[in-house]
């Protein structure tokens, strides 16, 4: 059996422990959706402009950030109950084990996402199927970054419940501050500076951009917002897999993180 | 008596080792008032919404904190600590007391300082108004933990299906509410729904205490009633199954 092969099997079977979790499920499903068809409704009645249109697309990039997130969840219950060290009895590199869950996160995020953009086409026709299929690597990039995120913050907080404030932390602080909720002109108008190139650089407020202008709107793909979007999803994918791959490379030298 | 008091103060002090969360929560609570707050508020066409949102926050706070006492008790159920608990000299309504009193601990910290310093900074900081807006939010959140409780029975047969029925109802009980948006603008088809959550009484009634339009929000006696009615029911039922259903409950 080759390397890759194993890679693939540990890469789906994380995958399928992700959908197998029906408490977790439960969870997102059950927030995505009522925050759409509810909360996005109540305020389109509130709201001067359209605003049902523009909060679906950021409804769909916020299913994929928290659905990816959830690697860093099973990274820190495989480091807490030790089912890290069964792994690392498994014929295959460190780095591997490392990509196993780095794609698996990845395609969480976005089978999750594209569960919820067929949803939301029912109630919001999209314009640019073609788009939406085009965009899907570069989404699976930036699920990749947020899944190696959320690694990132397992791999420092191994011990206790200090894994949860971190992703509570990083869940409102991301979505908190970008374009998800309102229109980067009144972040622009109304909060400093900083907080609004913060808010724009965010890979969060990229994806929900290109949702909006491409697969729920008629524009075309805008190159550069793919390169940015790259250029801001992969540092934090790479940072991810280093610092997850650094523990398991001292557990299997010393036998513990 | 005593004894109910000892074990509170055993909770509390637990509660109390756990600083990171209340910072954590008021942290949390600042970034979100201070950005989606007032960024909405610029959007939201409806009179004073950062004040209505502010409040429509702390109630959430109250929502989670109260929700927290049902995995509390899930959590010692499981951990084998229930079967310890049912074994101590202390009558089921005695343990049950002492369990709400952590519960309404947990909702004070949580919530004072967050509703203090936000009204304070909206200045409407009056003393008789946190106490009465406190008042009104234990009695919400009494409702709350009585129905986490309540449910908590169904942890005994399986843990994933309780988290994932709680998770579905606090989206629901939420989304629904008026916490974040007035009963009259939501539209005719949710507003049988945003009736039926007790979390659009719990606010609209603390948001009156606190002087908002009145125009815009609930009956406060009919909020006032109900609010009461709910704490009284629910935490009825919830010692009711404290009393008979989680006797000889095996830990998992």
């Amino acid at each position: 059996m080759s390397q890759t092969y194993r890679i693939f099997q540990i890469a789906r079977t994380d995958f399928s422990y992700f959908f197998r979790t029906k408490w977790l499920m439960a969870i997102l499903i059950s927030l995505n959706l009522s925050d759409m068809l509810v909360t996005g409704l109540v305020y389109s009645g509130m709201i001067s402009f359209d605003y049902f249109s523009f909060f679906v697309p950021g409804i769909v990039t916020m299913g994929l950030f928290t659905a990816a997130t959830d690697t860093g969840r099973r990274i820190w219950l495989a480091l807490r109950e030790g089912v890290v060290q069964y792994y690392l009895t498994l014929p295959v590199r460190t780095s591997g084990l490392v990509l196993a869950y780095i794609v698996s996160g990845g395609l969480g995020g976005v089978v999750y996402s594209l569960s919820l953009l067929a949803v939301a086409s029912l109630v919001l026709p999209p314009k640019g199927i073609l788009n939406i299929l085009l965009l899907l690597p570069i989404l699976f990039v930036l699920a990749t970054g947020i899944a190696g995120l959320a690694a990132f913050l397992a791999s420092l907080a191994r011990q206790g419940e200090v894994y949860w404030a971190y992703a509570q932390a990083l869940q409102v602080t991301m979505v908190t501050i970008s374009t998800i909720f309102y229109p980067r002109e009144t972040i622009t108008q109304f909060l400093p500076g900083i907080v609004a190139s913060i808010a724009e650089a965010n890979p969060l407020s990229l994806a929900a951009r290109a949702l909006r202008e491409s697969a729920f709107g008629s524009s075309p793909l805008s190159t550069s917002l793919m390169v940015e979007l790259l250029a801001t999803s992969l540092p934090f994918a790479i940072l991810g897999a280093i610092a997850y791959w650094v523990i398991l490379r001292t557990i299997r030298v010393r036998g513990k993180p | 008596m005593n004894r109910v008091v000892t074990l509170a103060v055993f909770n509390i002090r637990v509660l109390l080792g756990e600083r990171m969360w209340f910072v954590l929560s008021w942290a949390l609570f600042g970034l979100q008032l201070a950005i989606y707050g007032s960024l909405m508020s610029k959007l939201v066409v409806v009179e004073d919404y950062f004040f209505f949102y502010s409040i429509g926050l702390i109630v959430i706070i109250v929502f989670e904190s109260s929700a927290d006492l049902g995995r509390h008790f899930v959590e010692h159920a499981r951990e084998g600590e229930l079967p310890y608990f049912l074994s101590l000299p202390i009558s089921r309504r005695g343990l049950f007391a002492a369990n709400a009193l952590y519960g309404a601990t947990n909702t004070v910290i949580r919530v004072l300082p967050p509703l203090a310093i936000t009204l304070a900074i909206l200045g409407r900081f009056s003393i008789q108004g946190i106490v009465f807006t406190m008042i009104a939010l234990f009695l919400l959140g009494l409702g709350i933990s009585g129905i986490m409780i309540s449910m908590s029975f169904i942890a005994f047969k399986s843990v994933d299906i309780y988290i994932a029925l709680v998770a579905g109802l606090s989206a629901l009980l939420i989304r629904f509410s008026t916490a974040f948006y007035p009963i009259g603008r939501i539209p005719p088809i949710y507003q049988p729904a945003s009736y039926a959550t007790p979390l659009t009484y719990g606010a609209d009634l603390s948001r009156w205490v606190l002087g908002y339009d009145p125009q815009l929000l609930l009956n406060p006696t009919v909020a006032l009633v109900i609010v009461i009615a709910v704490a009284v029911g629910t935490i009825s039922l919830s010692m009711t199954i404290m009393g008979r259903i989680i006797e000889g409950v095996k830990a998992a």
